[in-house]
């Protein structure tokens, strides 16, 4: 579909609705409509809701039922449809004739099953009526504040996240559902939330500048299989990455970037080289498997940018301490030397076991104060630019004060921290409320090392354009 | 349909952007090639749209200074260029030392025009070490591209040389985006003594 420059599609009826027809809205449990009308109902949407069915009198779930979406003769923002293929292209010809802002399809049986005749029908009447229209063949929208809600997953089988400023934009449904599902166990909260399908006629390019003045959206994380508007998707993407960051996992790279067939360009230039350079030029944050945009989400979502790469560590276990140092090097991140003021106070504050060095190893027994003080000294030296503090609960020292003291202190930090602690029930008890409390907890001093180049690497892009 | 630059053509189009191509000229006998030789080393080339591969291909005689040496490169290649004909035998003041670079450009059918860099000869197959970069580049995507690559070191040891690479690069990739060229090889661009030569192109127009 050819789009005029510039021309980007607004998503925000279908976001922020106030009216929603629910187009296939049914009472007999399992159809895809019925779980889109109980989730709307469930969740307790604010806006009007009018279920739509053609078979239907009366009511459905209580609520007045529509024949046909002319008869319902009020204003309706967000139209979603979950009806039979074969009746979708004029059921959203009579949605663009009665004003209706934005649809969702989620019924599929289009281009996707080789049907393109029927998609290039909606395609045609988005264009006539200029209507932003998500899908066909994808989940749709979920939008905690505005309790919009698309999915047709039942609500007992997906947990829902809570509100906050990470939005998430899958072109796969079940990519979209199952990361969801994980994000909904992560402390930060969703913004928005969009699986597009077969993006006919909303595409990556259209969410993208949209998410980019979208002011809930703090952080975007984007499982993406390919774009179908290269050159506007480059505009597109420079402009975001200097406002937020963009995390993306792309899929189907395994055709391997570099072919050595012969030693002419076209087949150094496969593909799959060709998106990891447009994410370079870019500012893209890549990720390289699904946990990374969880493991960068956190990081992007609750500590400030920094572009400098000395990392204090302190721990209370040796080991992981080794493990860190080997995980911060591997990924272009260095020791800090501390300032002769801090090894000065290091020195009094530390029992005279502890070598003033790095990585700080406080000790086993080392308790909430301990930590505070450590970490206090190392926050107050210019030499460091962000700190990893590895916690293990298992010592007799940690308990639930220490994961007070790192909350407090995270609550006015003025530089990024990361926390690697790795448990059982114990710890994480503890996590959870280090998580809820927007300090970013990692298992792994490789996974915390990993999130902390991302952040560094993407401050030093938004400093300087590199 | 793609077609293959008229070498000299194409030697023509890089100096019009400032980059710099060895002096090159099309020889049609041994004696030709001793004149343009002029007792100082040369590299003979088989010119042809038919072969992509120049070395695998047994078209590139090197370090040819004396008559005799003249006269059985031109013969080897001679007989090497007779399974793809039509073909041109090129000659080039020899060019030594320094350090092998590619500098590449394809027609990305998502993304459009992309420029590549890497380290030249056998090295860029061996170890795909390459940076890709989507046209056109400003100055700090010639950095990030050097900066990528295990072997930016190599290429980029000091800062002058690593603002002769970079405007180098740009160069490059405002030829290729002002023109109808559908891929671009400059393998190798020689660099030495502070300044390079591109010692082999092959251009593909539209």
């Amino acid at each position: 579909m050819e789009k005029a420059k510039h021309e980007y599609l607004d998503l925000s009826p279908a976001f922020n609705p106030n009216s929603v027809a629910i187009i296939g809205a049914s009472e007999k449990p399992g159809k895809v409509g019925h779980v889109i009308m109980q989730n709307y109902v469930d969740i307790g949407f604010s806006g009007k809701i009018y279920p739509v069915n053609i078979n239907a009198e009366g009511k459905i779930m209580g609520y007045q039922s529509y024949k046909r979406v002319s008869g319902i003769k009020k204003p309706i923002d967000l139209a979603v449809i979950a009806i039979p293929a074969d009746g979708v292209p004029a059921t959203l010809e009579e949605c663009g004739k009665c004003g209706v802002k934005s649809a969702v399809i989620v019924s599929g049986g289009f281009a996707e099953i080789g049907r393109t005749d029927l998609q290039d029908k909606l395609v045609k009447t988005a264009q006539k009526y200029k209507m932003p229209v998500v899908g066909p063949n994808c989940l749709g929208i979920m939008d905690p504040l505005s309790r919009t809600d698309t999915l047709f997953l039942p609500t007992f089988k997906i947990d829902k996240p809570k509100i906050g400023g990470v939005s998430f934009v899958s072109q796969s449904g079940s990519v979209g559902s199952s990361t969801l599902d994980l994000i909904s166990g992560e402390g930060f909260g969703l913004a928005r939330f969009i699986s597009y399908g077969n993006a006919a006629v909303v595409d990556e390019v259209d969410i993208l500048h949209f998410l980019a003045h979208d002011e809930r959206t703090k952080v975007v994380l984007f499982y993406l299989e390919g774009v179908k508007r290269g050159k506007e998707f480059i505009e597109v993407a420079k402009e975001i990455s200097r406002i937020k960051p963009v995390v993306i996992l792309k899929g189907g790279t395994t055709s391997g970037g570099v072919s050595a067939a012969h030693s002419h360009t076209a087949s150094l230039a496969g593909s799959a080289a060709a998106y990891e350079a447009v994410f370079r030029q870019t500012g893209i944050v890549i990720a390289n498997e699904l946990e990374d945009l969880l493991y960068y989400g956190k990081i992007f979502a609750t500590q400030p940018l920094v572009t400098g790469n000395r990392i204090a560590v302190i721990t209370n276990g040796g080991g992981h301490g080794v493990l860190a140092s080997d995980a911060l090097y591997q990924n272009g991140l260095v020791f800090p030397k501390l300032s002769k003021k801090s090894e000065t106070t290091l020195r009094k504050t530390m029992p005279a076991l502890v070598n003033i060095a790095m990585p700080l190893d406080i000790g086993g027994e080392a308790d909430a104060q301990r930590f505070g003080a450590a970490l206090q000294t190392v926050t107050e030296d210019s030499n460091v630019d962000a700190i990893m503090m590895i916690a293990l609960f298992q010592t007799p020292g940690a308990d639930e004060k220490l994961a007070d003291m790192v909350i407090q202190y995270s609550k006015n930090g003025k530089k990024p921290l990361v926390v690697v602690s790795t448990g059982g029930k114990y710890t994480k008890s503890h996590t959870d409320i280090m998580e809820e409390s927007g300090v970013p907890v990692y298992e792994s001093p490789t996974q915390a090392a990993r999130a902390l180049s991302a952040l560094i690497n993407y401050s030093k892009y938004r400093n300087t354009g590199v | 349909m793609a077609k293959l630059m008229e070498y000299l053509s194409a030697e023509k189009l890089l100096s019009k952007y400032g980059i710099k191509g060895t002096s090159s000229s099309y020889v049609d006998s041994p004696e030709a090639a001793v004149k343009f030789a002029a007792n100082s080393p040369i590299v003979l080339k088989g010119i042809t749209d038919k072969a992509i591969h120049k070395t695998k291909s047994g078209l590139i005689e090197t370090n040819l200074t004396s008559p005799d040496e003249i006269g059985k490169g031109f013969a080897r290649i001679s007989k090497a260029a007779s399974r793809f004909k039509p073909y041109r035998i090129l000659a080039q003041h020899m060019v030594k030392g320094g350090t092998e670079i590619i500098i590449g450009g394809n027609v990305d059918q998502q993304f459009g025009k992309m420029i590549l860099l890497g380290l030249g000869g056998i090295y860029v197959e061996t170890f795909k070490d390459v940076a890709l970069r989507p046209c056109p580049i400003e100055k700090k995507d010639a950095g990030s591209m050097i900066d990528q690559l295990k072997s930016g070191h190599i290429m980029a040891p000091d800062q002058k040389s690593r603002d002769m690479l970079t405007e180098l690069l740009i160069k490059v990739s405002k030829m290729f985006n002002d023109n109808e060229i559908s891929e671009l090889d400059l393998n190798p661009i020689i660099l030495h003594d502070g300044t390079y030569d591109a010692v082999d192109i092959r251009i593909l127009k539209q």
